[in-house]
């Protein structure tokens, strides 16, 4: 995007310029998160709640190291990708035929959610902090680190509803975001919302190590991340042209 | 009215300092510095996490800690429990500063929403792993020990959240031409920034400067953050001050 | 012959902007911005802090730290510093390159100043993925935590410094207006990244 040399200066630039700012948070910091997801030696098979507490002390000792490295960078990075969803919220605030009632419950519902993201690393890192803690209390803190990064789903359930239902209201002649946003969204809460049973379930696709619970539901929650980052592009896009921000 | 005497009343009224401002937001504002004196009492004085207790200390001293501290512990959380709004509270009326800046209110929502995620694991986590350890007498010395673990790392330990609004707020200033808080300010913030990176090593180190009451993970950090809130609060006076009374309502 | 065309279009260039740069040079200023000023100098107070905190803890385990620096690769260590000091020599010429309105060669030297900070960070990263396999971690001992954090939150300062002078060639590239104080608000950052590796450098590697 190319903004216009008379715009430098106008509030509504540093409007678009901040959203660009906070969209590209979401590439720059998602490839970091994703390198320290692929360095936990918990992910990959992700670990089974069928350990017992021997076998889960065991292998917090065994992988001190890289336990740390990749819970302390979601510790550090993980809240970078709040930016990109306040866009999100910015671009529903422009939506001409509603009010910002659901641009206002989603960042409500964002901030929840990221609350619980921001909780989970830090019972890993609890576990790993003394090897030679009473295995049962390190398969507590386990227990809570899985449940708490795997089962709440609620916040972002509700803000994909959100986006749908607003994107299905927004039906006048410029809507903000493409129609099939809405279905997108509304696809994503559907294949994040089971994982809610990792809370409940210790075995199966739905406990915190299932096909359903962890892969599903992440690897939703990643193309959500970078098919939105593309739309959002194309969306700040518009409302530079639309604004005779840029060309 | 005639122009003479208008034009002497403004005149007068410029000689005069405007204290302007919106009264709700001063009233908003004088929560703030009231809240954190508070904090600061709580948190130094009673709750004994400022500075906090050692990890290099075996489980029995651990147990020892909460005793010996039981009665404090519970005062000063317990008033923590109840007033900690006030740190909602400072977060709001700066977000609503920031809306005041020409960059729109993408930042504003981000800084709002970061410190609020922030709330839990960085403040809320330790007033409640503490008041649990004290909670009961003669509780599993283990258990407490794993409160006392759980408590401590979360509050030193909580880096993100904080990191991702100073950069909010630092980016909001530097692009603003609206001059709500000063360009240096947006400095300041990115050495905050600084110092939650400096206390990664929190969750490896056991003793020195980059355990959980180091100097550098703890102390600097709590220098800088001293001057960065003192900062925060003096120019959201200027702000609130400098506020015309008759501006709309923000958006 | 590229050069003879170049030093007779400086010369231009020089003689154009002579007045406008001699009625600069009457007005004496600070360079770049207060606000940059600020952060240079509060940066360095909390580096400073940092440093001494290193000594102190240097003087209670001198044996331990002797031992563990003796395991840093000086000539990497000399390598990164010479790239850095390259690349301030870059960053300072466009600075004298924009005070003369010749904001093609500003650009040029930003970009290479640009580069030797990119090398800078491969380097670096090199560095701590050899002292990695060799076993040293920021776990080894408190030398190695320092050696570490300080030469991460460093790198975090360069990546920094990358971000500031990107925007400096936006400003250089900005046909309109082209406000010195950005440009030299941003060489002011970057040399004091450069002095902060140089005192860090002098720590961690050389200091015996």
């Amino acid at each position: 995007m190319q903004i216009l040399a008379e715009a430098e200066d106008l509030p509504k630039t540093a409007n678009i310029k901040t959203q660009l700012v906070s969209l590209w948070t979401a590439p720059v910091f998602g490839v970091v998160l994703l390198i320290a997801f692929l360095a936990f030696p918990g992910f990959f098979p992700p670990m089974s709640p069928d350990m017992t507490a021997e076998q889960v002390a065991k292998f917090y000792s065994d992988h001190t190291a890289l336990i740390r490295f990749s819970m302390i960078t979601f510790n550090l990075c993980g809240i970078m990708l709040l930016p990109f969803f306040i866009v999100i919220v910015i671009q529903m605030k422009r939506m001409a035929t509603q009010s910002h009632v659901f641009a206002y419950c989603y960042l409500t519902a964002a901030v929840s959610g990221a609350t619980l993201f921001a909780l989970a690393d830090i019972f890993y890192l609890v576990a790993a902090f003394r090897p030679d803690r009473n295995p049962e209390l390190v398969m507590l803190l386990n227990d809570m680190a899985w449940m708490i990064f795997i089962a709440p789903v609620g916040a972002f359930v509700a803000m994909n509803l959100l986006l749908g239902a607003a994107v299905y209201f927004d039906d006048g002649p410029s809507p903000v975001f493409p129609r099939w946003v809405g279905h997108y969204a509304i696809a994503t809460a559907l294949a994040m919302a089971p994982a809610a049973g990792a809370a409940v379930f210790a075995t199966g696709p739905l406990a915190w190590n299932g096909v359903v619970s962890f892969w599903l539901r992440n690897a939703a929650f990643a193309l959500f991340v970078v098919v939105m980052f593309f739309v959002l592009r194309n969306v700040l896009h518009r409302q530079a042209v639309d604004e005779g921000v840029a060309t | 009215m005639s122009a003479q005497s208008s034009s002497s009343t403004d005149v007068a009224d410029a000689g005069r300092v405007p204290r302007a401002g919106k009264r709700d937001v001063w009233l908003v504002f004088w929560i703030v510095p009231a809240f954190y004196t508070a904090f600061g009492v709580i948190f130094f004085a009673l709750a004994r996490v400022m500075p906090p207790p050692r990890p290099d200390v075996t489980t029995d001293q651990m147990v020892h800690f909460f005793h010996a501290h039981a009665l404090t512990i519970k005062i000063g959380f317990g008033i923590l429990v109840l007033i900690v709004g006030g740190a909602g509270i400072a977060n709001g009326i700066v977000a609503y500063h920031m809306k005041r800046m020409t960059v729109g209110s993408v930042m504003a929502y981000c800084y709002l929403g970061a410190m609020s995620v922030g709330a839990l694991p960085g403040c809320l986590l330790v007033a409640f792993c503490f008041l649990t350890a004290v909670y009961r007498p003669g509780r599993d010395p283990q258990l407490l020990a794993l409160l006392y673990d759980l408590g401590l790392l979360s509050y030193v330990g909580s880096l993100g959240c904080f990191a991702t609004a100073y950069f909010a707020f630092a980016v909001a200033i530097l692009y603003d031409k609206n001059e709500i808080f000063p360009k240096w300010l947006a400095y300041v913030s990115i050495w905050q920034i600084v110092t939650e990176i400096m206390a990664v090593p929190v969750f490896v180190s056991k003793a020195g400067p980059f355990a959980w009451n180091g100097s550098i993970a703890f102390w600097l950090g709590v220098v800088v953050f001293g001057f960065w809130l003192s900062c925060v609060i003096v120019f959201l006076m200027k702000a609130t001050e400098r506020q015309p009374v008759d501006e709309p309502p923000l958006d | 012959m590229a050069n003879a065309e170049q030093t007779a279009a400086d010369l231009d260039a020089a003689a154009a902007s002579s007045v406008s740069s001699a009625a600069r040079q009457r007005t004496l200023h600070t360079p770049g911005d207060g606000h940059m000023w600020v952060m240079v100098l509060g940066d360095l107070i909390i580096f400073g802090a940092y440093f001494i905190i290193f000594m102190v803890h240097r003087a209670m385990k001198p044996q331990e730290f002797l031992a563990s620096e003796v395991h840093l690769n000086i000539n990497i260590g000399v390598l990164n510093t010479l790239v850095l000091l390259a690349s301030s020599w870059f960053i300072a010429r466009s600075v004298q390159a924009a005070r003369a309105d010749d904001h093609a060669q500003a650009r040029r030297l930003t970009y290479l100043g640009g580069l030797c900070g990119v090398a800078f960070i491969l380097i670096k990263a090199y560095e701590w993925s050899t002292k990695i396999d060799q076993g040293y971690t920021i776990s080894t001992n408190e030398f190695f935590m320092f050696y570490y954090m300080l030469t991460g939150v460093h790198l975090f300062h360069v990546s920094l410094g990358l971000l500031i002078l990107s925007i400096t060639l936006r400003e250089l590239r900005n046909p309109r207006r082209c406000r010195l104080f950005m440009v030299e608000a941003g060489a002011t950052y970057w040399h004091m990244v450069d002095l902060l590796w140089i005192v860090i450098f002098a720590l961690l590697y050389v200091m015996r």
